[in-house]
């Protein structure tokens, strides 16, 4: 019954773990990799947990362009 | 108490928790992303004093709310699936678990704050910690809210002739989830990126 919610936690608490390891490596490419595994977490926590996967495309647009947007102004100034 | 919702969430009007709830998370998401992409600017320009800052910090305890955080959405989202299946004994359970967590989230914060404080990094120690304590505390102020919602909504489906529908559980696990987001964003920016 609840399967896909255990395995979305399961899926976000691996990718806590693995951004909380990989910060202490210095590279760009890790802060690429952080900042895109966040990305990643934000995703599973809206479609999953809050139910964003069954709402109206538009809420779903908006959300991920405010996500991508985001992402790319962080990378950008870093 | 109501638990059948003849909302359809497909209908653009109705997301999931309401769209004055949606309105309200876009605005927060919009606020604290503007000052996050500050504190990276100003990060570009002072790079030594924010990795000598970012060391200051404790990732172990930015990882281990994270988990708090998400392991109590799960337990949120839980709550109202299993509402909506009509088993209420079940759903309070999850939902006392959820405040739980978001308990020992704070309870950690508690404990982060007061070490910093001991070692003299308040919000004047420099730009970082400026940032540091803005962002968190402003978050740790929309838990506080998140938890006397979920904490109400819990007495009101406990009790047999409650008045607490649906769709107000589903409103106020959004609020619960927005903290979730809001710490997914301030997590790697804080904790990992400098």
């Amino acid at each position: 019954m609840n399967k896909t919610e255990i395995i979305t936690w399961g899926i976000l608490i691996v990718l806590t773990i693995a951004s909380a390891l990989l910060s202490g490596i210095q590279s760009k490419f890790t802060i690429l990799l952080i900042i895109v595994i966040s990305a990643l977490k934000f995703i599973g926590v809206a479609f999953q947990f809050m139910e964003l996967k069954n709402a109206h495309v538009f809420w779903k647009a908006i959300l991920l362009s405010f996500l991508i947007v985001y992402t790319m102004l962080i990378l950008i100034i870093i | 108490m109501k638990t059948a919702s003849n909302i359809n969430i497909k209908n653009i009007y109705y997301p999931p928790g309401g769209i004055l709830m949606w309105i309200i998370i876009y605005l927060e998401l919009i606020t604290f992303s503007l000052a996050l992409l500050a504190m990276v600017y100003y990060s570009f320009k002072a790079p030594e004093l924010f990795h000598n800052s970012k060391l200051l910090l404790n990732p172990t305890y930015g990882m281990i709310n994270t988990i708090f955080l998400l392991t109590s959405g799960l337990f949120m989202a839980l709550c109202v699936k299993t509402l909506k299946l009509k088993n209420k004994q079940k759903a309070k359970q999850y939902l006392l678990i959820t405040i739980l967590l978001g308990s020992f989230f704070l309870g950690l914060k508690v404990i982060e704050y007061y070490e910093k404080l001991e070692a003299g990094l308040n919000m004047g120690y420099n730009t970082f910690f400026s940032f540091y304590w803005m962002l968190t505390l402003f978050h740790v102020i929309h838990v506080i809210v998140g938890l006397a919602i979920l904490t109400s909504v819990y007495f009101g489906i406990k009790k047999e002739t409650s008045t607490t529908n649906i769709d107000d559980i589903e409103a106020s696990a959004t609020f619960w989830h927005m903290c979730d987001l809001i710490w997914l964003l301030l997590f790697p920016v804080i904790y990992l990126l400098f």
